[in-house]
């Protein structure tokens, strides 16, 4: 393929992705554009005499305004988004992103500011404080790594009952295999539950802590939050062993040790 | 703090979760042609839960969001537009996000168990509770019936 048809086949392969369809009262285009979340970014048309309006029809903002519990934007954020408005030439009005394709406009171009402001503005949700933050699972993987274990995670297996259950960490080590699942929750009045669940999982699995390769069952609490009582540790130690997250290295010894 | 597997897993399968009291749709912030709603998720493990609506009656799109206050959303029901999965798989315009590790909230899936259409919100509602193994001791009111042009 050479450059001339390396941009042709852009051009035409570009146009495809913009689907445009007749959607009630308007047209709706579906963008190859996301969300953060990964769902597809839809503008609408309306014409009104030689106007066409395209909007995003207060989607931007409702995406938004549904990952969140506040009810109102902080002004920082408001001023975003009038600033990425500003950038695209596009009006924020009622919620809506709008902009008006006038005779002699390319209406491709038109939407494509709107759809840029649409990214722009979804893109706070990056600001949201609870995005960037690394879950207890994720530390205990690094630490697996770091110690150069062997291991699968979120390893799906069947229990006796035929359920199945999701054990964070399926661990292999020289003597011994084991499954770990790693017990953390930022709730006092929920960590009961996540004690009970875990307990369910192992009695379901035994069958795995059977026979001579046999996996040991290892009960990983999060401690660095002081929310676990006693009778929550006696939950699994009958049939799991118990370690704390505080103590990393017992976890290390643990998994390299024969029975 | 983000949730684990074991933790979500956990809150989706309490039966306890309930919801009390009628749900009112309102405007939101901006007078959009959005109705919005939120509501507290109670349960004998204590979560701090929210469920989130949003309804957008012009396309007619609809979502039901579960909030975990401490992690954001973990759990949601999306009608009226596509979604695109981080593996690169396109779903269609009913979904439900799912909170995992690896793709946090990010993948979604089609769900069986919804059949009714964004239009109904309250219908749609019904299953969503019984999906999500929330009881809801109350009604949910209709959204109201918007009058007038919009932006033209």
């Amino acid at each position: 393929m050479n450059a001339k048809d390396l941009c042709a086949d852009f051009a035409s392969g570009l146009g495809e992705m913009f689907v445009c369809v007749p959607h009630g009262e308007f047209h709706r285009i579906r963008t190859p554009y996301l969300y953060p979340d990964g769902d597809n970014i839809d503008l609408f048309l309306k014409r009104a005499d030689d106007v066409v309006t395209v909007s995003d029809l207060g989607e931007t903002n409702r995406w938004l305004r549904s990952q969140t519990l506040s009810l109102r934007r902080s002004p920082k954020q408001s001023a975003l988004i009038a600033d990425a408005c500003l950038t695209h030439g596009v009006e924020f009005y009622k919620g809506m992103l709008l902009a008006r394709c006038r005779p002699g406009e390319s209406l491709a171009a038109v939407a494509t500011r709107v759809a840029q402001a649409a990214l722009r503005i979804s893109d706070l949700w990056f600001t949201f404080r609870t995005r960037a933050v690394e879950s207890a699972t994720d530390e205990v993987a690094d630490f697996l790594s770091e110690k150069q274990f062997s291991f699968e995670r979120a390893e799906k297996l069947a229990g006796r009952s035929g359920r199945g259950w999701t054990v964070d960490f399926h661990v292999r080590a020289p003597r011994r295999s084991a499954l770990v699942y790693v017990l953390s929750t930022g709730s006092r009045s929920a960590a009961r539950s996540v004690a009970e669940h875990v307990l369910a999982a192992w009695y379901d699995l035994s069958h795995l802590a059977a026979g001579p390769e046999a996996l040991r069952f290892v009960s990983l609490f999060d401690d660095t939050v002081d929310i676990w009582a006693p009778e929550d540790y006696k939950l699994v130690e009958p049939l799991s062993t118990t370690v704390l997250w505080s103590e990393p290295d017992r976890l290390a010894q643990t998994l390299l040790e024969a029975a | 703090m983000a949730i684990t597997q074991t933790e979500f897993e956990t809150l989706l399968s309490n039966t306890s979760k309930r919801l009390e009291g009628d749900i009112v749709w309102q405007e939101d912030e901006d007078r959009s042609p959005c109705f919005e709603f939120r509501a507290e998720v109670q349960s004998s493990s204590g979560w701090p839960l929210f469920v989130k609506g949003s309804f957008n009656p012009l396309i007619p799109a609809l979502s039901y969001a579960l909030i975990l206050k401490s992690a954001g959303r973990i759990y949601a029901l999306d009608l009226g537009k596509d979604h695109h999965n981080p593996q690169c798989t396109q779903v269609g315009e009913v979904h439900k996000h799912r909170w995992s590790e690896q793709f946090r909230d990010k993948d979604a899936y089609m769900p069986t168990d919804i059949s009714a259409a964004p239009s109904d919100p309250v219908a749609v509602w019904v299953q969503f509770c019984a999906e999500a193994k929330i009881q809801h001791q109350g009604q949910m009111m209709s959204p109201p019936t918007r009058t007038g042009e919009l932006f033209l």
